[in-house]
């Protein structure tokens, strides 16, 4: 059996290990199948709540119109013209099957504003269209605003732990493998990086700053396009850059080796972002932004969120990187980018899962925090957004109940799950 | 490590003879004044972040400030309603650089902060982007801002009144286009309007004066400007010093009171919402934010300690288990869902009514002082409990942890072996110990005390420095927010430094002086 078969199987064995001793924590594994649920939830939201029908035969022909929509927020379909600007409920059907809430949660429903609860008298064509979980002040349905905030609150807690991962995995494992001496360049190399770094801004960004606010402003395609450009630019600016600080190196004095203290400067940042609460952080970032959107909100959790992870993960590499197998690949020859990227981050990673699955959830009750305050996404129904009506409707318990319990358990679960991971992962149990 | 260290030592006296020596050290008060040291670079570093990002912001806060209507009025209106714009924006710093230096092009200008009007400037900014030649420009600009004066200025008769306010609507749109196509539109729009009616020569004068100008910027571009980087370098007269050093005198009575001091002695600014000085605002806040901050520290530490101890000697019981979970359902319970729940349930004639929905209640200490005590507590209690339940559970959750770790250690062993009871055993050898985790998370307690305040205090309504920075948020007062944003920093270094310092006291192998 070769070596590399063999560190495979290790890989599995590990692996195999931490799923067995995952299985043996009963509330983890039920977590674990609720998160499942929700995500099933998340993704079907469009065809478990909506106005249109699933399927519906109008005029002698077969429709799918929820399908049809999800092509149409995709920019690949378009409605036909009978089907514009219409009341879908009104419409006289040969037939039609609706998902099992027939709303949208950004819809009113006019015949029962002033928050109806599930108990109480509503003005429905049949109990088909009953508001199971009551109506909020604007008559719009509150069980399809749970279904529906179900997904924004998994891609929320997903896609901002995704950019603070990668923040953090970046950086901490830049500090932790590196230190403050291993990281060697010529002077002149470090030097003309930080210049050319200078104008690889200028020139990408500084100078084509309206080329791409425009871009964006005319379509999100073209956009990216300008950002592209912009990227191009910027590395092939650095590029030039290292290759005109080659013949420099020949001089003694440019050519001299110095280290970048990476760990100093990525720990000076991470005590610095960590000394400003980071609700008031992001506070402070969100009254800056004009409207604050679903993405903007992402990113700004992304972004305040890496640290956490980021030092995770240098504690990980301070430790492998004075392993054997580290050494090895040292008098192998094998340069270091290729070490940290090939060997050690990869080993490094399986206690990272464990702040993520925390991360998710801290990302998750966030948001809901800043939705609750009315700071939160202002184009989509949350349900931090939800709750926070019930301060205003004193006698809407259903606005309190139901979005608060949602979001408890799917921050429970996640909690659950990192406790779990926790606990598979702890190295005692092997022996 | 102790506050004051003394030893008595035999040692050699200044004339060679043996002689006691007598020391007396201080090394907890030097490692205190080193860690402030190490505290400044990065308060320096935040102020900097957030000031920057706030400067970066949309809007212009004079505009808002003055809350003015453009467009409108008679010549000498539009003429005072610029000038006590013009002032507000000086007063106020608008009118300076931002930052000692600015990394910009050669097309740029330093002169385009100091002119008044936001879209204007934004327009101007794309005329610099396009042309790069800011001579022209402004000279374009100002035979415009004439041009329009004059259309203001002609007196209306029965012959041109709507040929004039056409003209005026026509100039309004020349100001926030830098489109050529839409900008030559609009010119040839002006002339036509000017043909229109009789008696206009003034204005057609300054009309083709503002299209030869128009056209010299667009003949003499040099958009190449804009890929020469440039270094501006403004000196300490920027809106960042002013901010943070202030531009009154250091030493000596400061005769101009419009000088403010700056943030480090003390001065905060201006609110752009109240008016008022930021700082008459801030103190009461801070005051309130603290207080409950404190209290809810202390009150977590008392319960959370015993009961973590309860429950690690009972490892394994049915109450043990059973709490563990009790405790872990009250950690994941969103703070702002239970304080919903109980301000609804607990606070509403509708439900029961124990608590006091919102405030501090008005008695105020003329009432008495066990009065306003006794009404700030009654106002303060729900409070308290929100806030203190979850970070409650989970230090239990921690303490148990923690007291579990060192009951398995080698010297708790040999203490039992020496048949030390059980209560000595836990008392006198585990708990010390045991208590060094808990300490290091009070240093990421203290902040999300001070960040939870945002939370609570939007809550129950008090106002706290939480509800402040909410309030300024929402009506983008910068000045508040900055303010707010350096102290909630502050805070959070200090409970820092006070949590680095207790972790001294308590273990004794902890040296922060170099022996």
């Amino acid at each position: 059996m070769s070596a590399a078969d063999t560190a495979k199987k290790n890989e599995q064995g590990y692996w195999a290990f931490v799923r067995k001793q995952f299985r043996k924590k009963k509330t983890a594994v039920v977590s674990l199948y609720i998160v499942i649920f929700l995500a099933i939830i998340a993704i079907l939201a469009p065809f478990l709540a909506n106005e249109k029908p699933l399927v519906c035969k109008y005029q002698g022909t077969i429709y799918f119109p929820v399908f049809k929509d999800i092509a149409v927020d995709l920019g690949i379909g378009e409605f036909q013209p009978q089907f514009q600007n219409i009341d879908w409920k009104q419409l006289d059907y040969d037939m039609a099957v609706f998902p099992p809430v027939p709303y949208l949660p950004m819809n009113q429903d006019n015949n029962n504003i002033h928050s109806k609860g599930p108990f109480d008298k509503q003005v429905v064509p049949s109990m088909r269209f009953h508001h199971w979980f009551g109506t909020d002040e604007l008559g719009r349905d509150v069980l399809a605003g749970m279904i529906h905030g179900t997904k924004i609150a998994m891609t929320v807690g997903i896609v901002s732990m995704l950019i603070a991962s990668f923040i953090g995995i970046l950086l901490g494992s830049l500090a932790g493998f590196y230190g403050d001496e291993n990281f060697q360049v010529s002077r002149i190399r470090l030097w003309g990086n930080l210049l050319f770094l200078f104008f690889a801004f200028f020139y990408a960004f500084g100078a084509r700053s309206y080329d791409i606010t425009d871009a964006l402003g005319k379509s999100l395609g073209d956009g990216f396009m300008q950002l592209g450009i912009s990227v191009l630019i910027f590395v092939g600016v650095i590029a030039i850059g290292n290759l005109l600080v080659i013949p420099l190196k020949r001089i003694s004095f440019l050519g001299k080796q110095v280290s970048v203290p990476f760990d100093l400067i990525i720990m000076r940042m991470i005590e610095v972002l960590n000394s400003i609460p980071t609700l008031f952080l992001i506070l402070l970032i969100i009254s800056i932004v004009r409207k604050p959107n679903l993405y903007v909100i992402m990113g700004i959790i992304g972004l305040t969120g890496w640290t956490g992870i980021a030092r995770f993960i240098r504690a990980e590499l301070l430790k492998v990187r004075s392993l054997e197998y580290i050494e090895a690949a040292h008098s192998l020859g094998y340069s270091n980018a290729h070490i940290l990227f090939k060997h050690a981050i990869p080993n490094a990673l399986s206690p990272v899962l464990i702040s993520i699955a925390f991360g998710i959830a801290g990302a998750i009750l966030t948001e809901s925090t800043l939705s609750f305050l009315g700071l939160g996404p202002a184009d989509t129904v949350t349900w931090g957004q939800l709750l926070s009506y019930a301060r205003q409707i004193p006698q809407a318990w259903w606005l309190a109940i139901f979005p608060g319990f949602a979001i408890f358990i799917t921050v429970t679960v996640f909690n659950l799950i990192g406790d779990g991971l926790t606990d598979a992962m702890d190295p005692r149990l092997k022996q | 490590m102790k506050p004051v260290e003394a030893s008595l030592e035999k040692g050699k006296g200044p004339s060679g003879k043996n002689r006691y020596v007598f020391t007396l050290s201080f090394p907890l008060f030097g490692y205190v004044i080193k860690r402030i040291f190490i505290f400044i670079p990065t308060l320096f570093i935040i102020s900097l972040l957030t000031f920057i990002l706030i400067a970066a912001a949309p809007g212009d806060p004079a505009e808002t400030m003055l809350n003015r209507s453009s467009g409108e009025g008679q010549a000498s209106d539009k003429l005072a309603t610029e000038r006590s714009y013009r002032e507000l924006r000086h007063k106020l710093g608008l009118d300076l650089p931002i930052f000692y230096f600015a990394f910009t092009n050669a097309a740029q200008s330093d002169t385009l902060i100091r002119i008044p009007t936001k879209n204007h400037r934004e327009t101007l900014d794309r005329f610099i982007y396009e042309y790069g030649n800011w001579q022209q420009i402004e000279t374009y600009y100002h035979r415009l801002k004439n041009l329009e004066l004059t259309v203001i200025a002609t007196k209306k008769d029965s012959t041109n009144a709507d040929a004039l306010i056409e003209l005026r609507n026509t100039v309004a749109k020349m100001f926030i286009h830098h489109e050529d196509v839409v900008l030559t539109g609009l010119f040839s729009d002006l002339q036509q309007q000017i043909a229109a009616a009789p008696g206009l020569t003034e204005i057609k004068q300054h009309a083709d004066a503002t299209e030869a100008a128009y056209n010299a910027v667009k003949t003499e571009a040099t958009p190449w400007k804009k890929y020469i980087p440039k270094i501006q370098w403004s000196g300490t007269h920027n809106q960042y010093h002013r901010w943070l050093f202030g531009e009154a005198k250091w030493f000596g009575e400061e005769t101009d009171p419009t000088k403010g001091k700056g943030f480090i002695r003390g001065d905060y600014g201006i609110s752009f919402f109240t008016k008022r000085p930021v700082k008459s605002v801030i103190w009461d806040g801070l005051w309130i934010t603290m207080l409950i901050s404190i209290l809810v520290i202390i009150i977590e530490y008392i319960i959370s300690i015993p009961l973590g101890i309860s429950l690690a000697v009972r490892k394994g019981t049915a109450y043990d288990s059973g709490m563990t979970v009790a405790l872990f359902i009250t950690y994941s319970l969103p703070v702002f869902w239970i304080g919903t729940m109980a301000i609804f349930f607990l606070c509403s004639p509708d439900y029961i009514e124990i608590f006091p929905p919102f405030g501090l209640g008005d008695a105020t200490w003329e009432d008495g002082f066990f009065y306003k005590l006794g009404d700030l507590a009654y106002h303060l209690a729900l409070p308290l409990i929100i806030a203190s339940y979850a970070s409650f559970a989970y230090l239990s959750r921690q303490m148990r942890g923690s007291m579990l770790t060192v009951l398995g250690a080698d010297y708790i062993r040999t203490a039992r072996a020496k048949g030390l009871p059980d209560n000595k055993v836990i008392w006198k050898h585990a708990f010390r110990n045991s208590l060094l985790p808990i300490i290091t998370i009070f240093a990421s307690f203290f902040p999300a005390l001070i960040g939870g305040s945002i939370i609570l205090e939007f809550l129950f309504t008090i106002p706290g420095l939480g509800q402040i920075t909410y309030a300024a948020v929402i009506q983008k007062d910068y000045p508040m927010i900055l303010t707010n944003t350096m102290f909630a920093a502050i805070l959070t270094l200090v409970g820092y430094l006070v949590s680095d310092i207790l972790y001294a006291v308590v273990d004794p192998r902890i040296s922060y002086s170099k022996k």
